[in-house]
């Protein structure tokens, strides 16, 4: 693993693939999300990944990438704390494998440059056709979200938690603001993230020489001003507060309990106690929250923890009886108490800790986790390290800190989406006879 | 590209082959075994899988006939995760291991993935599956857990379009059913039930142990010594068989509503079974989709440009024993002119033939999907696991797809996707 700075705010971080029957080249442009541009910020994703100025059209695109024997191209848009990060990679089978002899790693850092570098301009803005498009079909994206109730459920809790705060700023954007749209907008709020944005590339069994060319020369001449990573920031503690959303004929209902470490809580536990954290309260199945609240009390089919260091929350989330969420949430809560008060004993958290060192030994089997380890550290300001050392650090991890970590946590949002009983739904061995 | 016409072929085709070996044996005790060493990986993934899912609702044992409730499958593998001293789970734990398990229409799966302690999960994998332990409180109170995952698909959209869409088709077969059953089903199950299909699908013989990564053929094989799993035994008599469905569908059309934002609908074809061994109509069945309406057509650029379905609207197929059928699954608000439109774009294939160059693309990417699927050892195990419990290899599977012709496509569309064999199925949005 090597990282090297190329220009101010921008790098290229290169991994060993050798023994991978594919390669991948990954960029990440990282920058402050904008609450007024967030709706443009996530079609931008969508308009991206139809094509781009040496291949316009998204249908060339798909047949150009089944050529490369089903290359992978993506253009996602994800959060990293109160900041945005615009990703481009692409992964195929090496030029070794090529039935003919083709030079398909040199295509595939033609494309996922272009993507992001040479986007399709027409009289110097983005497409209106593909705008319109992707407009729409961000449109129905939101509206999906709906139909997925633990997603749906997780999303409404969220907004309830953040509130107007910066953290809050929706990820898909707006529906209402989706109007607003333009050729124009999209292509303002694209200059900004090229002019804004850290950039890192990864690159894994491609020529990192040519690839670090590439980037200089797609960056000369666009007027830089990058800025540093959002510091994280965490919710102030406030009184508790239950939403309840009844939806007809919904089956299971589902549970969101959102808390947060407070403002008073500037410097968040490193990422290694947090990992352990939730591997101990519901990260895994030797979790306090799977062994009883799924198991013993057969309470719920999924109860799990997750928590972000650089927003300070915890949220847990899960699917359980309609009419037992008061039980539910109890029994998680008894939980929590219990490892935040109560005893811990070493065993369950050696259980849930060789879990953890075990996926960081199997971190290198993987291009994409290899490629997410070292990234999380660049996104996390941290000196890069290898999984060997992350393990040395989660190993270090004391039964004091777990339980520090976790009382740093106060409850603030329960979100419930149920049906009455008698509105229920009856499942599918009834919709055909 | 992966034309069979290519002077460098056969060299280009031994590397890829290469590319997925795995060695293998079948033991004395009829227990195949797989391996792929991968070199340089730090990882194991193994699983230990059986022939047995949720379409395996009626066999005779030792000349005993057993009917199972829907669910049987699904409900003996969360079962078999127990043991008199514990759950599974907590002895993964002590290793390290990152373990679970899961069912199909037609396999149920067993599986950890390690990189320490390889023997001691090899271990308790086999150990567990092999040493079934069922007692009614046991059961009783998975029933309430199981009972929870089939009220959580119960509000998937996706889920309860495709089971409603196989009820359409089959008014026998059990692929009408799902994997998991229904509460009312799971109830009627009995320790003896479940040992019964213990006896009759979980011998050696209707079984494959598949490893990969950082393990030798050598280490699994002393696994399975220490797990009574080597020597020969008499197997019991099983008989086991699902007949084809014929006759008219039981359904052309189902309606019916769920809390969600638009339409949710889906098209399926009924299509002949598979004969068995018959890799070639399955790899073209399974190319069908994205040959109709994959990313490479102009029949989804349309639909996707016009806004006419969600952009993840695709086609996919299934085949088990005694069923097959092709869907296609999407989001619209105007889902009948899509399926129109779905319907006009078969009927043009069938008269003007399958467009020669998508064909040659859509085989490209599948050759990459090969090749990538044995990258990971996780994906590489159990895609070895799944081509030997069909009777093949990964290599076999490349080899087939290299000789498939636009032609043989073309075969296959004078009798596939008749609209006669055609169901219909509309979730609506329910009022809030």
């Amino acid at each position: 693993m090597e990282r090297k700075q190329l220009a101010p705010g921008v790098c290229i971080t290169t991994l060993d693939a050798s023994k991978f029957n594919r390669c991948r080249i990954t960029l990440h442009l990282r920058f402050p999300a904008r609450r007024e541009s967030a709706t443009d910020a996530a079609v931008l994703a969508l308009v991206l990944e139809r094509g781009y100025a040496a291949c316009p059209d998204m249908t060339a695109l798909s047949r150009r990438l089944a050529e490369l024997y089903g290359a992978d191209l993506g253009v996602d848009l994800a959060s990293a704390g109160t900041d945005r990060v615009l990703s481009a990679d692409i992964c195929g089978i090496k030029d070794a494998y090529a039935l003919a002899g083709e030079n398909l790693t040199d295509a595939y850092a033609d494309i996922v440059f272009g993507t992001i570098f040479d986007p399709y301009l027409v009289d110097g803005a983005f497409d209106p056709e593909a705008v319109r498009i992707e407009t729409e079909t961000q449109a129905r994206r939101l509206e999906a979200e709906f139909n997925s109730k633990r997603l749906y459920c997780v999303r409404q809790a969220r907004r309830k938690f953040y509130g107007d705060a910066p953290a809050g700023i929706e990820l898909g954007g707006y529906p209402g603001e989706l109007v607003n749209v333009t050729p124009q907008s999209l292509k303002a709020e694209y200059d900004r993230i090229l002019s804004t944005a850290s950039i890192d590339v990864m690159v894994q069994g491609v020529d990192e020489a040519r690839v670090a060319e590439m980037l200089l020369k797609k960056l000369d001449g666009i007027r830089r001003d990058p800025h540093p990573f959002a510091a994280p920031v965490a919710m102030p503690a406030t009184p508790l507060r239950h939403f309840k959303e009844e939806i007809p004929g919904l089956t299971q209902a589902k549970l969101c309990m959102l808390f947060t470490t407070g403002e008073e809580h500037p410097n968040p536990p490193s990422v290694s106690i947090l990992r352990v954290a939730m591997s101990v309260l519901g990260g895994s199945a030797t979790s306090r929250l799977f062994r009883n609240v799924r198991e013993k009390q057969s309470l719920c089919y999924y109860c799990g923890s997750a928590a972000q260091r650089a927003t300070g929350v915890m949220m847990i989330d899960s699917g359980v009886e309609p009419g037992k969420e008061q039980q539910a949430e109890a029994a998680i809560l008894a939980e929590l108490e219990g490892l935040k008060n109560g005893p811990i004993t070493q065993e369950e958290v050696d259980d849930c800790r060789r879990g953890l060192l075990s996926s960081m030994d199997a971190l290198g089997d993987s291009l994409a986790a290899l490629e997410n380890w070292y990234y999380g550290q660049i996104t996390r300001g941290e000196p890069l390290y290898p999984p060997e050392y992350g393990k040395v650090l989660t190993s270090a991890v004391t039964l004091d800190e777990v339980r520090q970590t976790l009382q740093s946590y106060s409850y603030s949002v329960c979100y419930a989406v149920t049906a009455e009983p008698g509105t229920q739904g009856k499942g599918g061995s009834e919709d055909v006879e | 590209m992966l034309n069979n016409d290519h002077e460098s072929f056969a060299a280009a085709q031994a590397c890829a082959a290469a590319a997925v070996s795995c060695e293998s044996v079948v033991l004395p005790s009829g227990l195949t075994v797989l391996c792929r060493t991968m070199p340089g990986y730090s990882s194991v993934h193994a699983i230990y899988a059986t022939g047995f899912g949720s379409i395996h609702r009626a066999f005779t044992l030792d000349g005993k006939q057993i009917t199972l409730p829907a669910g049987t499958a699904h409900f003996l593998e969360h079962k078999m995760c127990e043991t008199p001293k514990g759950d599974s789970f907590t002895f993964y734990a002590k290793t390290g291991a990152s373990a679970n398990a899961f069912t199909s229409y037609d396999r149920t799966c067993y599986l950890f993935s390690a990189t320490q302690k390889i023997d001691e999960n090899l271990d308790i994998l086999l150990g567990m599956v092999g040493k079934p332990w069922f007692t009614k409180a046991t059961i009783a109170k998975e029933q309430g857990i199981i009972g929870q995952e089939i009220k959580m698909y119960d509000d998937s959209p996706d889920w309860r379009l495709l089971n409603a869409l196989f009820r359409c088709l089959y008014a026998d077969h059990p692929l009408r059913d799902d994997i998991a059953g229904t509460v009312d089903s799971i109830a009627e199950l009995t320790p003896q039930l479940l040992y019964s299909c213990t006896k009759a699908f979980y011998a050696p013989s209707n079984m494959v142990l598949s490893v990969a990564g950082r393990i030798t053929l050598d280490q699994a094989v002393d696994a399975c010594k220490r797990n009574g799993l080597y020597r020969a035994r008499a197997p019991h008599e099983v008989e086991w068989d699902v007949p084809a469905q014929t006759g008219p569908l039981p359904h052309k059309e189902a309606f019916f509503t769920m809390p969600v934002t638009k339409p949710c609908f889906g098209v399926a074809y009924r299509e002949e079974p598979l004969a068995e061994g018959d890799l070639k109509r399955e790899l073209l069945l399974d190319m069908l989709g994205d040959l109709v309406v994959g990313g490479l057509t102009k029949l989804y650029r349309r639909l996707y440009d016009e806004a006419l379905v969600n952009p993840e609207f695709s086609g996919d197929f299934i085949a088990v024993r005694g069923a097959c059928a092709v869907a296609f699954t999407g989001e619209s608000d105007t889902p009948r002119q899509v399926v129109e439109l779905l319907q006009e774009e078969i009927e043009r294939m069938r008269r003007e033939g399958v467009d020669p160059e998508v064909f040659m693309l859509v085989k490209n990417q599948m050759y990459g999907e090969l090749l990538g699927d044995v990258e990971a050892v996780d994906d590489a195990a159990e895609e070895a696991a799944a081509a030997c419990l069909k009777g093949r290899t990964l290599a076999d599977e490349i080899a087939a797809l290299a000789e498939l012709t636009v032609e043989d496509a073309n075969a296959l569309m004078r009798t596939a996707l008749r609209e006669e064999n055609r169901a219909y199925v509309q979730i609506d949005p329910s009022e809030k």
